[in-house]
């Protein structure tokens, strides 16, 4: 807090005698100056621990990411060579769109995209893959396209489009320390690690989603095929579940 | 207000250089000034030498007109009956009707006067004596005080005994009010408006109020000098002290009467003597000067200090500003410079890559030449589909050929 102190400076021009309550102000000040060096010179100290440390966590992460991946191919390459069917992973994660605008909506997919925090055209939001999630996404399904996110739609995602929600303001994610001060006591203190827990949908997924303003996207460079048909069926629409294949799309919203 | 009481020095009227005493400033003068009590009493008050006007109550009405309704194609407003002059069938009563009545006429039963709490009216006065003793205030209301000594101008009370106006003039112009009488002489001027037809033909400024204590030829002695008027200390009208609800009319005291207003109003510890239940108006703030106040320790050291605001600028793309990933992503330069590196020919990054692409291919070779040979190729395990499906064909078509020579022969 005393990094905040504004000081004013006091111009007293030279010679001039210094009226009693300008010299109390600026005793007053010079105290408060001392103090904001001091909580400065702390902050910068633990400011460059906690790069160090974080710089060590992102080059975890890498690692791990980069495993999963190897691990994935390694047990592809086993069951092909062992005449065996590999049953890909579940996905965790899902990333929603909405598609609908808001004109004539029925009230409860209105209430269930107000739920999701889906209030505008083109918001998006992460969602862990659970029952109760699938069954709110059913309900919503003409209304929304969604799938299962890459590790660089996320970060993308995060780091160009990437808002905080502080004191219940919407705030650019500029800093490590917005996210340090907002989500610190779940061990996320960067960028990275909201990466992180987003994309291996970790214990604080919930914090760390719920923190994040819902995305607002621009319209799809190139344009949707036909919002008011689904995405599977034979004669092209956009809405419902598109798997793999909402990182294309995300690509030209993003 | 002020902490301790100024000290007011009475002129001998015949010899205004010289002073003949002095007194400590009443309680009254100290009062807080309020121009907008002042104004709101001075706004009743002056209501209340107001003479009824109207119309006559018949105005308009005294006619036995009577509507010729419809028919007879003329408007339905009242005609005046009869006949044999111009009057008959003309118009009447409306206000749009020539010689009817006005709209809405104007009645004596009008509320002309106000009443004033007393309390109020006394407020008033005590404010517009206080708005009296301050140079500024005085000028501001346009009187020439810069040749008189001191405000309040109080003098010795030889002057309250002067019965020639001529005498008067003299002592008035020796305190220093010469460029005031003149101010008044000089503005006199024909009114403006229908006054000047009602015996109010000329208007002039006002100058200086002299209050005095005891009248021994004063008031005659003045009351012809243009613009000076006299008022006794008891009996002070608002009217007089702040003409046109504007406090700061240039008044002279006799000793006497300034004496006398102490008497008359006391302090605010001890109210006023000659006014029952009557104590002069405390100020809304003891200490008005605010920069003090704010400034003081007692303040400051209860507030806590004043931070800068969290700015947060203009959101930049980290995916396209280098500093800004660095800032958010610490090391990811040096991962990068890296990762650049394993591109460039001649470094030692390039040729771990190269390494490991060629140890791949090599794996690849192998395990194809391992498991991959023979019937086992990708091509010859696809066409075994086709080929069993083209035999078949043809075995087909040669059991028809058959059928068709065994026909034929």
């Amino acid at each position: 807090m005393a990094e905040r102190y504004a000081i004013s400076k006091v111009n007293v021009p030279e010679g001039a005698a210094v009226p009693e309550l300008v010299k109390m102000k600026m005793e007053k000040e010079e105290k408060l100056a001392e103090e904001k060096k001091q909580a400065l010179a702390a902050k910068q100290k633990a400011r460059e621990e906690e790069r160090a440390k974080l710089k060590e966590r992102t080059v975890a992460y890498e690692k791990e990411y980069a495993d999963t991946a190897a691990e994935l191919v390694k047990l592809r390459r086993e069951a092909k060579l062992n005449g065996n069917f590999f049953v890909e992973p579940e996905a965790k994660l899902i990333f929603v769109v909405r598609i609908a605008g808001i004109m004539k909506m029925s009230p409860k997919p209105r209430k269930v995209l107000q739920l999701l925090r889906l209030k505008q055209l083109h918001n998006g939001v992460f969602l862990k893959v659970n029952k109760p999630t699938l069954n709110m996404l059913k309900l919503v399904q003409p209304y929304v396209t969604y799938g299962y996110p890459s590790l660089k739609t996320v970060r993308e995602l995060i780091y160009k489009r990437g808002f905080g929600k502080v004191s219940k303001q919407r705030i650019p994610l500029s800093s490590n320390d917005i996210i340090s001060d907002a989500l610190g006591k779940h061990g996320i203190h960067g960028m990275e690690d909201i990466i992180h827990e987003i994309y291996t949908v970790g214990p604080n997924f919930k914090q760390v989603s719920n923190f994040l303003w819902p995305f607002k996207l621009s319209s799809p460079k190139g344009g949707f095929v036909n919002k008011r048909h689904g995405y599977c069926e034979a004669r092209g629409g956009d809405w419902g579940n598109r798997e793999e294949l909402i990182n294309e799309l995300l690509g030209r919203m993003n | 207000m002020a902490t301790a009481r100024p000290v007011v020095s009475i002129y001998n009227f015949e010899n205004p250089s010289e002073k003949t005493g002095t007194m400590p400033m009443p309680v009254v003068l100290q009062s807080p000034l309020r121009p907008d009590l002042v104004r709101e009493v001075h706004r009743d008050m002056a209501k209340n030498k107001r003479q009824a006007y109207a119309v006559k109550p018949k105005a308009g009405y005294d006619t036995a007109a009577e509507s010729w309704c419809t028919g007879r194609a003329v408007a339905r407003i009242p005609r005046a009956p009869g006949g044999g002059t111009h009057r008959a069938g003309q118009a009447a009563f409306g206000n749009q009707a020539r010689g009817g009545g006005m709209f809405n006429p104007t009645t004596i039963w009008r509320r002309w006067h106000r009443r004033v709490n007393v309390t109020k009216k006394r407020h008033a006065v005590a404010c517009a004596l206080a708005a009296s003793a301050l140079p500024p205030l005085v000028m501001a209301r346009g009187h020439k005080i810069n040749q008189v000594a001191e405000l309040p101008l109080v003098v010795s009370d030889g002057i309250q005994s002067l019965t020639k106006t001529k005498q008067a003039k003299e002592a008035l112009k020796k305190l220093g009010c010469g460029e005031e009488l003149q101010k008044v002489i000089d503005s006199k001027s024909i009114r403006a408006g229908q006054g000047k037809a009602r015996n109010r033909r000329y208007v002039k400024r006002l100058g200086p109020l002299v209050i005095y204590n005891e009248d021994n030829g004063i008031t005659r002695a003045m009351r012809n000098i243009p613009g000076v008027e006299c008022a006794h200390v008891d009996r002070l009208n608002l009217l007089r002290l702040a003409p046109g609800g504007s406090f700061g009319r240039f008044v002279i005291f006799t000793e006497g009467a300034f004496k006398k207003l102490s008497d008359i109003y006391g302090t605010l510890k001890s109210g006023a003597p000659k006014k029952k239940g009557y104590t002069l108006p405390r100020a809304a703030m003891a200490n008005a000067d605010l920069a003090r106040i704010i400034n003081s320790t007692e303040v400051q050291s209860v507030l806590r200090p004043k931070m800068e605001r969290y700015t947060h600028g203009i959101k930049r793309n980290a995916l396209k500003s280098k500093e800004l990933m660095e800032e958010l992503n610490p090391g990811s330069t040096e991962r990068r410079a890296v990762h650049l590196k394993s591109s460039q020919k001649g470094t030692p990054e390039y040729d771990e890559v190269q390494k490991k692409k060629k140890a791949r291919i090599e794996e690849s070779k192998k395990y194809n030449k391992e498991h991959k040979k023979g019937d086992e190729t990708f091509y010859k395990t696809l066409m075994k589909a086709f080929e069993a499906k083209a035999a078949a064909d043809a075995a087909k078509k040669a059991a028809e050929k058959a059928d068709d020579e065994e026909d034929e022969e």
